[in-house]
């Protein structure tokens, strides 16, 4: 798992899928939002984002995210 | 296809036969061509008849999308369709933020389409990734762009890019529009009637293929930099906050902020300029409408309308008949004229025209998508209207280009009156008066001459052509003037760049980026080797073979001629010097810009020498 709690700030998020596109590349090495992990789920007035079980807390979906829906904070180490 | 950034195909459409076939992409040509909105070009001329009328089963649309078009680069997502235009009968473009169509379009597998033929019933086309199938449309035939638009994600779920008419392209109104996810629009000229004839009502796809990039190392590097430049653009939060209501300050920002639901940004986009709004009060309480921008959603003030929340109302009508709200207004305007003159009979005016009722314009609407009495021939645009009532409504007729209303300038919608690119790019754009490509500094009025060259340099123009389009601007003394005409031929190659990468032309984007880098990106996302000279000779051959395609169709000169009603005490204005513009600085702008481009100064047409210099 990845050392990161996903924040996720739906209100701000504006559809443009940097989030998804970001996590793809990553994992497969091409831009392609249908195997992200991170999933947005647009209408036209309100939208949802979630995330597969596959995902594992990395955070580069963060990192992309230019409009702050989306916020990280370090897990607390396991004792 | 070895390339990055290429999806690799081109689907062919022949809605006449219902057959469906994918052909690979040809690397050379996409390489000559550079993709997007060039091979969009290079696609239209080599499919279009010269000749072609613009609503018959011979005339393709062909719609294309950027080799940078579903990677993150920033802003990457615009679609292009061009075909023969109705109302210009011009071979021209539309363009849109393609919102999610784009990235769809382009994971599903393809890089353009090419849609030849007419459907015998309505349909419209399901593309998933090999998948592609003609639909029967006749459930959806005679709805608006919204009702089409939630039904199909009703029926088919998300994502699935959308492009879609509503009643007044099914009726050939050649003012009417197509939309993409019911926000974007493929405006002016008359697609919406051109995919009418056509009986295709929408196109839905989605795709699962994912978009490559060649050199991922490179890639990281350059793109790494560009999104923290972005980043830490001090307006950044702005412009997400507000959008184009910051730059267009005709909403109070207060008013904005209550009716404001949520930002929508094409896919990519760190600025997304598109709005989800709610009425807040009144009689249309809980209204919800979606735009390209806020700012279009009071277009009905500007004609006249008093109360916003009316104003609003009154577009979501209009965008769902899928109508161009410019050429909509410019035509009631014209209606009236002439029923106040008696050249139209006042019982054929029912209801009054009124420019600023809701319950006028939203029945004339109606009446004009549906051809319905009077609205039939107003459903023609100026032209029909010219025809049906001759001479005696000419003396009435506003402005006039390409048959369409220029929607900057004197007597217009937005009532710009210094002549910049923007202004002059109307006459000059083959699809007829659109400010869309003509994008330059002179964009922003009073803008102090010093402060050009930095921006010529990014938009790619070569110091040469600096030193032609500011020639005082390095001798003290000098009077300090600026050559808009050949000016815009650089926000033209400016315009084409950044539409064949895929990328938006909008400025609060476009900004970031220049020239070197764009070719830059190219490089690294397609691995073909690109500098910043071949790049702006690839550019070139573009909006000339674009020139070429409509000179064969008869354009000349004649045809660009800057309506009178632009000069006069209440005309246009130099932009430097802030005097009246005579017809005769026009004219020189016109041939400067000729002149600039290598084409004819007299006539327009590309010379020999400048087609050979461009393989063309």
């Amino acid at each position: 798992m990845g050392n990161y709690n996903i924040h996720v700030a739906t209100e701000r998020c504006t559809g443009c899928l940097r989030c998804e596109l970001a996590c793809s590349d990553l994992y497969t090495k091409v831009f392609n939002p249908s195997v992200a992990m991170i999933r947005v789920t647009v209408s036209d007035a309100d939208w949802d984002i979630s995330f597969t079980d596959e995902c594992n807390d990395c955070g580069v979906c963060v990192d992309h995210c230019f409009y702050d829906a989306l916020e990280k904070s370090e897990k607390e180490q396991e004792k | 296809m070895t390339i990055g950034g290429f999806a690799g195909n081109v689907l062919y459409v022949d809605l006449t036969h219902g057959k469906i076939r994918r052909e690979p992409l040809d690397p050379a040509l996409a390489e000559k061509f550079i993709g997007g909105f060039g091979l969009t070009v290079k696609l239209a001329y080599d499919t279009i008849k010269p000749g072609t009328d613009a609503l018959s089963p011979d005339n393709p649309i062909i719609l294309g999308t950027g080799a940078l078009v579903g990677t993150n680069l920033p802003s990457t997502s615009r679609v292009y369709a061009i075909t023969k235009l109705p109302t210009s009968n011009t071979i021209g473009w539309c363009g849109a933020g393609g919102v999610t169509f784009g990235c769809l379009f382009k994971n599903a597998g393809y890089d353009h389409m090419v849609i030849e033929g007419r459907s015998h019933r309505p349909v419209y086309l399901d593309i998933n990734d090999d998948r592609v199938e003609i639909r029967d449309a006749g459930s959806l035939w005679g709805k608006g762009v919204d009702d089409t638009s939630e039904a199909l994600w009703e029926e088919f779920g998300r994502p699935k890019g959308i492009m879609t008419i509503g009643q007044a392209g099914e009726n050939l109104v050649p003012f009417s529009m197509a939309f993409i996810d019911r926000i974007a629009t493929l405006g002016r000229g008359g697609l919406g009637a051109v995919m009418g004839s056509k009986n295709l009502k929408a196109i839905i796809v989605t795709g699962t293929n994912g978009i490559r990039v060649s050199d991922r190392k490179g890639y990281k590097k350059l793109s790494k930099a560009f999104f923290q430049t972005i980043r830490e653009y001090r307006y950044l939060k702005e412009w997400q906050e507000l959008g184009l209501v910051n730059s267009f300050p005709m909403i109070p920002k207060d008013t904005y902020m209550r009716m404001k639901k949520r930002r929508i940004a094409c896919i990519s986009c760190p600025i997304g300029c598109k709005d989800v709004i709610r009425i807040p009060d009144g009689e249309f309480k809980g209204l919800v409408k979606c735009s390209s921008s806020v700012i279009n959603l009071y277009t009905p003030v500007i004609y006249g309308f008093k109360d916003y929340r009316e104003s609003i109302k009154c577009m979501a009508t209009i965008d769902q008949y899928g109508l161009d709200m410019f050429e909509f207004f410019g035509v009631m305007g014209f209606a009236k004229a002439l029923g106040d003159e008696g050249v139209i009979a006042g019982d054929l005016m029912e209801p009054e025209i009124l420019m600023d009722s809701l319950q006028s314009m939203e029945t004339w609407a109606g009446k004009i998508s549906k051809r319905e009495g009077l609205g039939h021939v107003l459903a023609g645009g100026f032209k029909g209207i010219l025809e049906e009532f001759g001479e005696e409504a000419e003396k009435y007729a506003p402005a006039l280009i390409k048959g369409m209303h220029p929607y900057a300038g004197p007597g217009s919608a937005l009532p710009w009156d210094l002549f910049g690119t923007m202004e002059l790019g109307q006459v000059l754009d083959p699809r007829g008066p659109h400010v869309g490509s003509g994008g330059s500094p002179t964009y922003f009025a009073k803008r102090p001459l010093e402060v050009f060259p930095r921006h010529l340099r990014r938009m790619g123009v070569p110091e040469e052509a600096i030193e032609r389009i500011l020639p005082g601007l390095n001798s003290p003394g000098q009077e300090q003037e600026i050559m808009v005409g050949r000016l815009l031929r650089y926000s033209h190659t400016w315009f084409t760049t950044l539409g064949s990468l895929g990328i938006c032309a909008r400025a609060a984007i476009n900004r970031f980026y220049n020239a070197s880098l764009c070719a830059q990106f190219y490089e690294t996302v397609t691995g073909i080797k690109t500098d910043l000279p071949e790049l702006r000779k690839r550019v070139d051959r573009v909006w000339t073979l674009l020139r070429m395609a409509n000179v064969r169709e008869g354009l000349d000169r004649t045809d660009e001629t800057p309506p009178e009603k632009w000069f006069g005490d209440h005309g246009f204005k130099d932009y430097a010097s802030e005097k009246l513009l005579t017809r005769e600085d026009s004219e020189q702008m016109i041939g400067d810009y000729y002149e600039e481009w290598g084409w004819d100064r007299k006539t327009g047409i590309p010379t020999q020498d400048i087609l050979r210099e461009l393989d063309l």
